[in-house]
């Protein structure tokens, strides 16, 4: 076993000690075990992405030697990479911008915070490095069940029905996929990805298994028309909550998708139904861009983006089913470009409501001078979402177009380039009233932290910095890829 | 060498930029514009035929290099940026928001003398849309209503081209046979490619909404007057021109695109007398050069349209001169609405010999232009419309003229520096293409003074005077035209639509009740177990 092999254990087990010691410690300390994990557990991810950049192929380690099925086995490809690494760095900007916010005296929402952190950390990786179909249940309750108690951290009955609600429709997908882990059970014994792959053929049983999985998972993905839980969840909770849970939360249940698809159904995966993945994700963007066209709240607008940016992922399902090998690079930067573009919207919204003690969009007249670093982290993110180079989300989108365009799905196209318009649209809405003149009646705006800002503005610099690296990012996302 | 100044040109600007976030930076650099376009000047005086730059020749493979064609036009544009940084300095360098502006203008330039040289798509397109989506700062930069909404109507018109664009070049790049994105080798493939058509619909569609080609002009009238009179200069002499180096650089003069070549002729031809007829009917004189930026364009696309239908290899070289002049001339004319008044020898003179240069006076810059595109315009319905647009453009330059002796203020004593740099343009504007035609192999310019010729060029000329005086005497019985003419019957029709997105947000929070999510869940069931059965 190779020393890169000892990474995967313990990105997976470091920041659960760190929650369970959070948890014990309690006080600030448990903010410190946060803290500390971050800053060790961003250096861990970008270790791990350059063992898996060096070795050209996956990282495996089997955990007490043993071989699946009877053994876990954990492995890193270059998605796995990539997306871990944007898990500690948005996870990491997000524990920066919370940092002192509770003062000195434990208060509950603080030391669910900062418990709940590492733990959605651990369960990222979990779900990011698990091979095993049960593990990987496993790992995707751990997040919804590390994401809940976040969502209802400010206590008000708002937040707490809209947690409920989320909880609620999560189970809901839990069902649905345990039901599919158990049908595939009974067909072919295993659970295991690779040996899945395999075995899996078209028969009665591993069919309804991949239905229902997937329909489960979209749930928890909230894919348009499953998406009544996030706008709530995602706009009532406080910033950097609305951030982890916006940037990586959902994006979970999507590498499970990808896992269940590309890894242990390949053979069962019809051009129709790669078809009817899509079209729902073209719905999506259309839906959740209306939506927040017309959405007169910032957070809820910037929630609604959400909706709309996740039926993008869906698009690199039947372009890569078709053999696109470039739409597979396009869909995983899409999802990391869209982690730290929607992690800095989510920041800088939040500053912004802090500082003008309101979020309506109408109403932010001056905030351009006021909180420049802000609003400038806000376009700079808006340019990503939009796909403007040299953006990531530029080099994304161009992935997914030209993949749609070489395997003849020129529909595809047509929803990457209408999306960005939209896209364009709503994001001109926050851009113009922020760089608007003041109401004269308005309050002078409060001052807020620097550091918050910083950290927004910082991430909105990644998401635009990282189209320019996509030729290295493009090789390390094809390691392993189907 | 060449390569290294190449980059320089796009360097230095960005380098500028970054110097702002120091307060020395924001001190100094606003007052310095007019350096930051030298190294395009020098990289397109020796650098036009060298072999092009490649930076990381492996993977991205973005290429920099200068043909005649995109030299020409890059040094003139070069020489704008120049000559307009001098009017900030002059006008708005001490002004509060002086580094914004600066910011906003750098960034602007190096995306407008980045697209000249590029020749991969993706560097091309990463060139035109920070060239296109900067100038929004530009033209918002007075904050009064009108300037908010011409800015908001352009960068949506760019978002739009720039769309166009990104599936044309994705279609390119679709139809190539290799993973290459440079551009020479691309192109090719266009031909035999099963998307010809749409690329090249998408490609003009792209590029004639930045160069306002009718019906997407609609933008450039309102945009251009509300910048500043430096930012008009920049916006309509050297911006625009990134359409048609596109439009160069795109559509292959081989003989191979002679259908689309007529599309772009009757384009052209339509804009070149659109742009006349609405802008005569326009009072600020910055509308009625904006206008004139549009009917000249027109001509620029109907010259290039001509050459792809006959397939004259010769002609992205002539079309390049053309606009080469009309970088200048209308540049110096949008300086020259800043430097208006005093005495008249040093504003309305020079402007009025400028402006008949549009319609081909004798001896002016624009005459030489004219004689460059002869080819182009040889047969005989288009010999008469190219005179007709001619005679055109004389009215409604001296149409600006008057608007403009209207609105100057006799008393106003404009800048030194800022006239230095509005009478050093003209100059150049009148002088460049004498220099410039015999090396170009366009053909000897005093060919333009035999009696013959001379007899020919002034015919539109003296025609357009006749008609401008005509216009004086009865102007006012022309129907006013709003700036940005159909934007408003498109306006009405996107308004329209409204009503659709009220209908989805009520579907959308139907859907989002439990009942209708449950159902939708089991429909979703559903949908996937049909199609994952596949054909039975």
């Amino acid at each position: 076993m190779s020393g890169a092999g000892l990474l995967l254990p313990a990105a997976l087990l470091l920041p659960a000690v760190a929650a369970m010691a959070g948890f014990v410690l309690g006080g600030r300390r448990a903010e410190q075990a946060a803290l500390l994990w971050c800053a060790a557990g961003v250096a861990l991810a970008f270790a791990l992405l350059l063992a898996v950049l060096l070795a050209g192929a996956p990282v495996a380690y089997h955990l007490g030697g043993w071989a699946p099925p009877l053994g876990i086995a954990l492995e890193a490809d270059g998605l796995a990479a990539a997306m871990l690494a944007a898990t500690a760095l948005v996870a990491g900007g997000a524990a920066l911008y919370a940092r002192g916010e509770g003062g000195t005296a434990e208060t509950r929402a603080g030391l669910t915070f900062w418990v709940m952190l590492p733990a959605l950390w651990s369960a990222m990786a979990g779900i990011l490095l698990g091979r095993d179909l049960f593990n990987l249940y496993v790992a995707l309750e751990l997040l919804t069940f590390a994401a809940v108690p976040l969502v209802a951290l400010d206590g008000s009955r708002r937040a707490a029905e809209a947690a409920l609600r989320y909880l609620m429709f999560a189970l809901l997908g839990s069902v649905l996929y345990l039901l599919g882990c158990a049908l595939l059970y009974g067909a072919h014994g295993t659970l295991d990805i690779a040996q899945l792959g395999a075995l899996a053929r078209p028969d009665p049983a591993t069919l309804a298994a991949g239905a229902l999985m997937t329909a489960g998972l979209l749930a928890k993905t909230a894919l348009f028309p499953l998406h009544l839980w996030l706008p709530p969840a995602h706009a009532g909770a406080p910033p950097a909550v609305s951030a982890l849970a916006s940037a990586l939360v959902v994006k979970g249940s999507f590498v499970l998708l990808l896992r269940l698809w590309f890894g242990a159904l390949p053979a069962l995966l019809t051009p129709a139904a790669g078809q009817v993945l899509a079209a729902l994700g073209a719905l999506a963007i259309l839906a959740g861009s209306v939506v927040a066209l017309r959405e007169p709240r910032l957070k809820l607008l910037v929630a609604y983006s959400t909706v709309a940016q996740l039926g993008y992922l869906m698009l690199m399902v039947p372009l890569v089913a078709a053999g696109a090998g470039q739409a597979w690079t396009g869909g995983v930067l899409q999802a990391v470009s869209h982690a730290f573009a929607k992690a800095a919207m989510f920041l800088a919204a939040g500053s912004l409501a802090q500082a003008l003690g309101h979020d309506r969009i109408a109403g932010l007249g001056g905030a351009a001078r006021a909180l420049p670093l802000s609003v400038g982290a806000f376009g700079l993110a808006g340019l990503t979402l939009m796909g403007v180079p040299p953006s990531g989300g530029f080099s994304a989108k161009w992935l997914l177009l030209t993949a749609a365009i070489e395997t003849g799905q020129w529909w595809w196209a047509a929803v990457v380039v209408g999306g960005g318009l939209l896209t364009g649209g709503y994001l001109w809405r926050v851009l113009a009233a922020a760089g608007g003149p003041a109401a004269p009646d308005a309050p002078p705006p409060a001052p807020v932290p620097r550091r918050g800002e910083a950290v927004a503005l910082a991430l909105a610099v990644l998401s635009v910095l990282l189209g320019l690296l996509p030729v290295y990012a493009l090789g390390l996302v094809r390691i392993g890829a189907p | 060498m060449t390569g290294a100044l190449l980059l320089l040109s796009v360097l230095l600007p960005l380098g500028m930029l970054a110097a702002l976030a120091w307060p020395r930076g924001r001190r100094h650099v606003p007052r310095l514009l007019a350096l930051a376009p030298l190294p395009a000047i020098a990289a397109a005086l020796l650098g036009a035929g060298a072999p092009p730059l490649v930076l990381d020749a492996d993977r991205l493979r973005f290429t920099l290099g200068l043909d005649l064609p995109s030299a020409l036009l890059m040094g003139l544009a070069a020489l704008l940026w120049s000559a307009a940084g001098l009017a900030v300095r002059a006008t708005l360098a001490r002004q509060p928001g002086a580094a914004r502006f600066a910011a906003w203008w750098l960034l602007t330039m190096a995306g407008s003398l980045g697209v000249f040289p590029a020749l991969d798509l993706i560097g091309f397109y990463l060139a035109f849309a920070v060239a296109s989506l900067a100038a929004f700062g530009l033209v918002i930069h007075d904050r009064t209503p009108a300037a908010r909404r011409a800015a908001s109507v352009m960068l949506l018109l760019a978002v739009l081209g720039e769309i166009c664009l990104l599936v044309a070049f994705a279609l390119l790049a679709g139809a190539a046979p290799g993973e290459s994105l440079a551009i020479a080798e691309v192109l090719p493939a266009l031909a035999a490619s099963p998307w010809r058509g749409l690329t090249v619909a998408l490609l003009i569609a792209g590029f004639g909404l930045k160069a306002g080609l009718v019906p997407l002009h609609v933008w450039l009238p309102l945009a251009h007057p509300a910048a500043p009179a430096p930012a008009s200069a920049v916006l309509s002499g050297a911006l625009i021109k990134a359409g048609v180096v596109g439009l160069l650089r795109f559509l292959p003069a081989d003989g191979s695109l002679s259908d689309w070549g007529t599309v772009l002729t009757a384009l052209g031809f339509v804009t070149a007398f659109h742009g006349v007829l609405v802008g005569v009917t326009q009072a600020n004189p910055k509308t009625v050069l904006a206008y004139s930026s549009v009917s000249q364009m027109g001509v620029v696309a109907a010259a290039l349209g001509l050459g792809l239908s006959t397939g004259q290899a010769a002609a992205p070289l002539a079309v390049a001169f053309y606009a080469g002049h009309h970088v200048l001339a209308k540049g110096a004319l949008f300086l020259g609405t800043a430097a208006a008044g005093g005495h008249r020898a040093l504003w309305l003179w020079p402007a009025l010999v400028l402006a008949l240069g549009f319609g081909g006076l004798p001896l002016t810059g624009g005459a030489l232009a004219k004689a460059a595109v002869k080819e182009q315009f040889a047969g005989n319905l288009a010999g008469l419309l190219a005179a007709l647009s001619a005679m055109g453009s004389t009215v409604l330059m001296l149409h600006a003229c008057r608007r403009l002796a209207a609105k100057a203020d006799p008393a106003a004593c404009p800048p030194k520096l800022l006239r230095a740099a509005w009478l050093g343009l003209a100059a150049a504007a009148l002088l460049l293409p004498w220099a410039l035609q015999a090396p170009l192999g366009l053909g000897d310019p005093r060919a333009t003074l035999a009696p013959a010729e001379l007899a020919k060029a002034l015919v539109p000329v003296l025609l357009g005077a006749g008609l401008a005086l005509a216009l004086r005497r009865w102007g006012r019985r022309l129907p006013k035209v709003p700036e940005g003419d159909l934007l408003l019957p498109m306006e009405r029709l996107a308004r329209r639509a409204a009503p659709l997105g009220a209908g989805m947000l009520r579907a959308e929070a139907a859907l989002r009740a439990w009942p209708a999510a449950g159902i939708a869940l089991l429909l979703v069931v559903a949908a996937l177990l049909l199609a994952l059965r596949g054909p039975p």
